[in-house]
């Protein structure tokens, strides 16, 4: 039986749409056209075909952020799943109170970007920072100046990675736990009697059963590690000297600051493309077998 | 032998779960101990963590730079205002979608996914060209509506995942009984989603609140958002870092409170389409 008729569909995703239209696809399709524009701050406009492409992808284009973009990603990403990971072997203990301690850990988790960035600018200022007061307390810098988190270019983008890394290290644990809630224990118990050592265990059982969790968590948090802005804006606002400046942050930049409209949506393209690529590839990798399986 | 050594891993593992906890907790903790300094011990070195004089001169200095209230209640009427648009529409669509057998329905799934995925900063200048071609730059409503469309592709994908677990039969059942597409939705589907319609409804709301790109570009001063207030101290006040923290503290405040009271919601929300597939 055919719940809902074509029409039916239309009438109730139109509402939706409006909204959608206006703000989502409108832009996008603006932005499209802007692209082989060259547009200048009074808003003159003059056809220069792929120009703004060929730039964006050469010396001096976007390359460098494309770059900060892909270390962000692999760095911040990269040890928010192995530290997720971890976490969630500690975390998935059953105990009096288990529960609060895991709440408490999750409390972090929906605090604002931008709070995070700020909290974590205060932490690692230079003089009057904690954390180079706590690193030096333990021996590891020499004094709290040591490391100029913000300031020194080979430090700002991990600084930003840092705060990522503690807004969103929950978030993975967290579905890494529900991951691991699918585990039969039986199966657990059956390779503990045949001797499986707890690295045996980790490897050979847990890791299985949450891949298909684990995927999903690490392409959504690739996708918005790819777009996070706030958190940067925050800290360094992509200095010094643009060493943590992203993708995200320099179409801002350059629509914002140099008012060069045709260049930014240039780069603000070829940006959405590789993403929604990525959304698609992702899923249809993930998806299509596990619905067959069922 | 056996169950003792699989004891000391536990207590092992207990111990390490608590001292991890408070580690994470470390900088919430800092920011809301120096909201407490004074302003001249926030920016004392070397830095303590604890308060040494207790005193809430922050958070009169922040109500006394900045608009505070005004801001807070922007930030509380425009996300909930944004959300109720959001979850109205988008569990509509979604419900629709999700229904439907038609393959416009795949087509329509796959575009809210990639509509989903599109970075908001690079998407704001369309919009705010937009806004202020309808006149509503630096309004509330300009907020509420952006929001609530770059939001809604969230809600449908969320409230996709719990459609999916309800049976059809239900819709059926009401079908049979004489019930138009929109009785089925409101009177049978909805009522049995309240949990999903929670978890959509907080999430939504945080995402708008916790907002800052497009409030900066959207607002001016009417309308400014808590969290362009928060970042203002970025820039103009560089040393104020102590009123920075008494908002930081203030904003994220209830949010804290909320996640924990509804931590049910929000793992929910997360793993929302994750585990189930």
């Amino acid at each position: 039986m055919r719940l809902i008729s074509r029409k039916t569909l239309l009438l109730f995703f139109l509402p939706g749409a409006v909204f959608m239209g206006a703000f989502l696809i409108y832009p996008i399709i603006t932005m499209v056209i802007d692209s082989f524009y060259e547009i200048g701050i009074t808003g003159s406009k003059r056809f220069i075909g792929p120009d703004n492409y060929i730039r964006a992808f050469t010396a001096g284009g976007f390359l460098k952020q494309l770059m900060n973009t892909l270390i962000y990603i692999t760095v911040a990403v990269g040890v928010e799943t192995v530290a997720g990971l971890l976490f969630a072997l500690f975390f998935e203990l059953d105990y009096r109170g288990s529960k609060i301690i895991r709440s408490f850990m999750m409390a972090p988790l929906m605090i604002a970007p931008l709070v995070a960035g700020l909290t974590w600018k205060l932490m690692m200022s230079s003089s009057f920072g904690i954390v180079n007061e706590l690193l030096t307390r333990v021996g590891i810098l020499e004094s709290p100046s040591g490391i100029l988190w913000l300031a020194d270019e080979k430090w700002s983008l991990l600084a930003c990675c840092i705060a990522d890394i503690w807004l969103t290290t929950p978030f993975m644990m967290l579905m890494i736990l529900a991951g691991l809630q699918g585990l039969d224990t039986s199966m657990l118990e059956a390779a503990r009697i045949d001797g499986a050592g707890l690295l045996q265990q980790v490897f050979s059982i847990k890791l299985p059963v949450i891949k298909p969790v684990l995927l999903t968590a690490l392409s959504v948090r690739i996708i918005d590690a790819a777009r996070t802005f706030d958190i940067i804006w925050a800290m360094t606002e992509g200095g010094p000297n643009r060493s943590s400046e992203t993708i995200s942050i320099i179409i801002y930049k350059t629509l914002t600051r140099y008012n060069d409209t045709g260049y930014a949506s240039a780069m603000a393209v070829v940006f959405i493309a590789v993403l929604v690529l990525f959304t698609l590839v992702f899923m249809q990798s993930l998806w299509n077998p596990k619905k067959q399986d069922r | 032998m056996v169950i003792k050594k699989g004891e000391i891993w536990k207590s092992l593992g207990i111990g390490l779960s608590v001292i991890l906890t408070v580690c994470w907790l470390f900088p919430y903790i800092y920011v809301i101990c120096c909201s407490f300094k004074p302003g001249t011990e926030v920016i004392a070195v070397p830095p303590s963590f604890f308060p040494k004089v207790f005193s809430v001169e922050s958070f009169l200095n922040l109500l006394e730079r900045m608009d505070a209230l005004k801001y807070l209640l922007n930030s509380l009427s425009v996300s909930l205002a944004s959300t109720i648009i959001a979850l109205l529409l988008g569990s509509l669509a979604a419900y629709a979608i999700q229904r439907s057998g038609a393959k416009l329905s795949v087509i329509l799934v796959v575009l809210v996914l990639c509509l989903k995925m599109i970075p908001t900063s690079s998407i704001v200048v369309p919009i705010y060209e937009l806004i202020c071609n309808l006149g509503l730059y630096d309004t509330r409503i300009a907020l509420v509506i952006v929001y609530a469309a770059i939001n809604m592709p969230f809600v449908m994908w969320t409230m996709l995942s719990f459609y999916e677990g309800i049976p059809t039969t239900l819709d059926e059942a009401a079908f049979v009984d004489g019930a138009s597409s929109l009785q089925t939705f409101s009177k049978v589907i909805l009522p049995i989603c309240r949990p999903g319609l929670a978890t959509a409804f907080i999430f939504t709301l945080f995402l708008a609140w916790n907002d800052f790109l497009i409030a900066l570009l959207l607002t001016s001063t009417n309308a400014k958002t808590f969290t362009v207030g928060l970042a203002g101290f970025l820039s103009a006040y560089n040393l104020d870092l102590g009123p920075m923290c008494a908002g930081a503290f203030l904003f994220s405040f209830p949010v804290m409170v909320i996640s924990l009271a509804a931590q049910k919601y929000i793992v929910q929300g997360m793993t929302a389409g994750a585990v189930k597939g």
